[in-house]
């Protein structure tokens, strides 16, 4: 009698446990970029609210749409890229979080309201932004000014190079390079950058998002990188370079936003309204070394961040940036370009 | 005095074995050397020993200074990993040994019609990719609006690890004798006693055996759980994927060493008492 | 009678309730999603659309593309590489099953302990080992380095040989248990016999060793074939995601192009594939069991 006690109990305790469901206050749960925010700011946000913060991360914005569509909420905020914004919010996964009502929000650039579904700043927050770039070893490539000194290096040193492993920022440089718009939908100029990517592919060494260790390290000379080297490449000034290309770049920049489904709408709002503090701005972007687009947070960094070329790029480089739009099923003319690309 | 004539042959092979277990075993020797190299940068270059890569593991990184370290997951972040990963393990492995014992004593104790068709159907989730798997189950959940999480992760391991657990099992039935279970029933035990006092108890190395072995399983499943995980329920695994993709880092090789030496731990265990029995 | 039926009926309902309902409806539900439209964003739309399979095969989807079968040829490189997988990993498994199967009983042991360990260890670390090894200034490239052997490091990483080797290397106790299975049982009367026959070494081991050990070879050659024909993580990290394989295709349709249907479609075409070499295989052996039988 005693042990079948036991074991009814025993088998209880095994049920409990795995039917433990994470259903508790006091929580915030976030669907961020790897690598994509102070951690500081996460423990400083948790202590001083007394909010249990927990992170989970994704490498693209599709993989976190697929997830969010396929019913894994339970998050609450999320951090799409401003035409994955705009996505989310058509499809209506989102719900009006009126960052533009919080305290702070004069401080955000008026230029960084760039999602087409919501210009007034009713859903997100606009988060963080920068350019996608060339990150290189001084030992192997003295200098770069653009993507004609990096394919021509390549060229000389074939496998030295790497390029992102995302169709649209890897044929975006195919169409900057060929004269034409990252958002084209015209297939001639998808195919004329598909070719022009296509002939360089024979000397690039990978397609890989993990750049930092292998350019550091001398593996490859230079890598398609985003903004964030430059934290390494001012770690090391003499060997490290980040360079945003003469020729033009594309550049990202995403918003925080807050689920339609959200469980923890009042943490949300609460996480949202201490990113618009200028401080906690500035500390991210130094962590992030990208561009913030919180002006007063601007002032608070350090010297070296606000006067570098790349975090803090002139009028006249800006402009020379472009940004992603949703192509809708046109997608379809790149993904079947990078195929071919990938298959040389 | 069998092979006397393969003498020749014989130091060749000696060779070719020893180069054989250096093959599997050299590069998890580098991984356990390199977790104790000083240099950030260059894991080949030999700059020092430090026992730094695993203390950012039990205490997170300090953000000062140390390269790379900016973004090192905060400790509570990696017990949570690991907690995630034993409980779907320990959830998936109890139940799928039990759906697997009771299946494998069905086909090995009964006949009846469609047994042939059971026995097909319990090999495919062995032989299916597990790539097909893994997107099947998402489409899945998603389309019967299962929400992502622990759960279904535990679902779909026990899909395929109740197969592996029939496998193991059945070998053990199969080498067993029936006459004590006769006998039992003879005696006038009912199924049920029988079965506890006579069956199981014979067939217990294999239930351990199998448990086991779906138990590691489980623990190291990647490509199944990359697409069905949900909120909060990153396995470890997944988290040692996410890291590998954001670069190299002399902390992966540490964490690596730690996860080594436990599977070896379990595995040598396991090995230790299946040998004593036989 | 009926007590033993119902004790056989509650011994099959767990797998048949787990088989039926997470294991064969999935997949019932990927064959259906195969011949749908992709929905915009992720996801279907219930329309008949054939067009998946027709751009496996390469058919033009829109008027402006051409014939062009470039996903045949991306599964071309998948067998390929499975094939060469297999053909390495015998290679290397095939002596080692003599050399363990003849240590003495208390080494052997010990020996195929220590060839089983590792597979008890995470993939991805075993994985991860070898891109430490094989990267530009890994340890492979500064030892031969040092050596003065080359003066370039080699480009051993992301490329079909890395891809090739890492798979061998996690598929290596497939292939090695079912062939060692085999080689242990071997009749050494058998390839006494032969010699004593006056046969020389090739001789007996092409007309006695090799078709007695072929049964092991086979179970392992297929164990290895099936993960590695559908594998992703080894090309996504040992091959740079320059070498493409089939699996890369189904995971950037699922989580990259938002394509589900022509995700599903090219599962299929693994599982057919898969589905495919088991059925030669029980054919194959039904027949040679027929002739023994005769």
């Amino acid at each position: 009698m005693k042990r079948s006690l036991v074991r009814v109990l025993a088998s209880a305790a095994a049920i409990a446990v795995c039917g433990q469901m994470a259903a508790a206050e006091g929580k915030l749960n976030l669907y961020n970029w790897g690598d994509y925010i102070n951690p500081e700011l996460i423990d400083a946000f948790g202590k001083e609210f007394g909010v249990e913060v927990t992170l989970d991360t994704y490498s693209t914005n599709e993989e976190m749409l697929a997830r969010i569509q396929a019913g894994a909420s339970g998050y609450d905020l999320v951090w799409p890229s401003v035409h994955m914004h705009d996505i989310m919010q058509q499809l209506g996964l989102l719900q009006p979080a009126h960052p533009n009502q919080m305290p702070g929000w004069e401080n955000i650039d008026p230029a960084a309201l760039r999602s087409k579904e919501d210009p007034n700043g009713d859903y997100c927050l606009p988060y963080a932004w920068g350019a996608v770039g060339i990150f290189y070893n001084k030992k192997l490539i003295p200098e770069v000014k653009g993507w004609t000194d990096f394919f021509a290096y390549a060229k000389a040193n074939p496998g030295k190079i790497t390029m992102l492993d995302d169709l649209r920022e890897t044929l975006g440089v195919g169409l900057i390079m060929t004269g034409a718009s990252v958002n084209s939908r015209d297939p001639d100029e998808i195919s004329r950058a598909e070719e022009y990517i296509s002939e360089q592919v024979p000397n690039i060494g990978a397609f890989r998002y993990d750049v930092i260790a292998l350019v550091t390290a001398g593996d490859i000379a230079a890598g398609h990188y985003y903004v964030g080297a430059v934290l390494n490449a001012l770690q090391d000034p003499e060997n490290l370079g980040f360079v945003i290309p003469e020729e033009g770049a594309t550049m990202y920049q995403e918003d925080i936003c807050l689920l339609a489904n959200a469980p923890n709408v009042d943490n949300a709002k609460l996480f949202m309204q201490f990113m618009l503090r200028p401080e906690n701005a500035a500390k991210n972007a130094e962590r992030l070394t990208n561009g913030t687009v919180n002006l007063a947070a601007i002032e608070l960094l350090p010297e070296n961040l606000r006067t570098n070329p790349s975090i803090n790029p002139t009028p006249e480089v800006r402009a020379k940036l472009q940004i992603f739009d949703d192509l809708g099923k046109d997608l379809r003319l790149y993904t079947k370009a990078w195929d071919r690309i990938k298959t040389n | 005095m069998r092979g006397k004539r393969f003498r020749p042959w014989s130091a060749l092979l000696n060779g070719y074995g020893l180069l054989f277990l250096a093959f599997l075993y050299l590069p998890l020797g580098l991984i356990v050397v390199y977790s104790f190299n000083a240099n950030p940068i260059n894991m080949a270059e030999w700059t020092g020993f430090t026992l730094d890569w695993y203390a950012t593991i039990f205490r997170g990184a300090s953000t000062e200074g140390n390269f790379d370290a900016a973004f090192t997951e905060s400790p509570e972040r990696i017990f949570g990993v690991i907690r995630n990963s034993f409980l779907v393990a320990l959830c998936a492995a109890s139940v799928a040994t039990v759906i697997g014992t009771a299946t494998a004593i069905a086909l090995a104790r009964y006949r009846f019609f469609g047994k042939r068709f059971y026995q097909a159907l319990l090999l495919l989730p062995m032989l299916v990719p597990d790539i097909v798997l893994g997107i099947a189950l998402l489409i899945f959940f998603v389309g019967a609006g299962i929400e992502l999480g622990l759960m279904t992760i535990i679902i779909g391991h026990i899909t395929f690890l109740s197969s592996y657990v029939f496998v193991v099992v059945s070998a053990r039935l199969a080498g067993m004798d029936t006459t004590l279970e006769q006998a039992s029933a003879d005696l006038g035990a009912g199924p049920l006693t029988t079965f506890r006092r006579v069956t199981l108890p014979q067939i217990m190395p294999g239930v351990v055996g199998g448990f086991l072995l779906a138990f590691i399983i489980s623990l190291d499943d990647v490509v199944i759980t990359y697409f069905i995980a949900g909120v909060g329920s990153q396995t470890l695994p997944l988290f040692i994927l996410a890291m590998m993709r954001r670069g190299l880092r002399p902390q992966i090789t540490a964490l690596a060493v730690l996860i080594l030496l436990f599977s070896l731990t379990v595995a040598s265990i396991g090995l230790i008492l299946r040998n004593r029995k036989s | 009678m009926t007590r033993k039926r119902n004790a056989l009926l509650l011994l099959l309902a767990p797998i048949s309730l787990i088989l039926g309902i997470f294991f064969l409806i999935p997949l019932g539900i990927v064959v259906v999603y195969s011949f749908l439209e992709p929905g915009l964003y992720g996801g279907v739309e219930w329309t008949w659309y054939p067009y998946n399979y027709g751009r496996i095969l390469g058919w033009p989807l829109n008027d402006y593309e051409e014939f062009d079968p470039i996903y045949l040829a991306i599964f071309a490189t998948s067998l390929k590489y499975a094939f060469l997988t297999v053909l390495f990993s015998l290679l290397i498994c095939y002596p080692a099953a003599f050399w363990v199967s003849r240590r003495s009983a208390r080494w052997k042991g010990f020996v195929l302990f220590l060839i089983t360990l590792p597979f008890f260890t995470s993939l991805l670390i075993r994985i991860y080992a070898w891109l430490l090894l094989l990267r530009p200034t890994g340890f492979i490239n500064a030892g031969l380095e040092y050596l003065s052997l080359i003066s370039q490091p080699l480009d051993l990483l992301f490329s079909g040989f890395a891809v090739v080797l890492g798979m061998v290397y996690i598929f290596t106790p497939f292939m090695f248990l079912p062939i060692y299975a085999n080689v242990e049982k071997l009749d050494y009367s058998l390839i006494r016999a032969s010699q004593d026959l006056g046969a020389n070494p090739a001789q007996t081991f092409f007309r006695i060793i090799l078709p007695l050990t072929a049964p092991g070879m086979i179970a392992g050659s297929i164990i290895v074939f099936i993960p590695a024909l559908g594998n992703f993580i080894v090309p996504a990290f040992l091959g740079g995601a320059k070498v493409q394989m089939t699996g890369n295709l189904i995971e950037r349709s699922f989580l990259q192009s938002r394509d589900w249907p022509f995700g599903s479609a090219l599962a299929l075409l693994i599982m057919a594939s898969v589905v495919l070499v088991l059925m030669v295989q029980t054919i194959r052996a039904g027949r040679k069991q027929a002739g023994d039988a005769a």
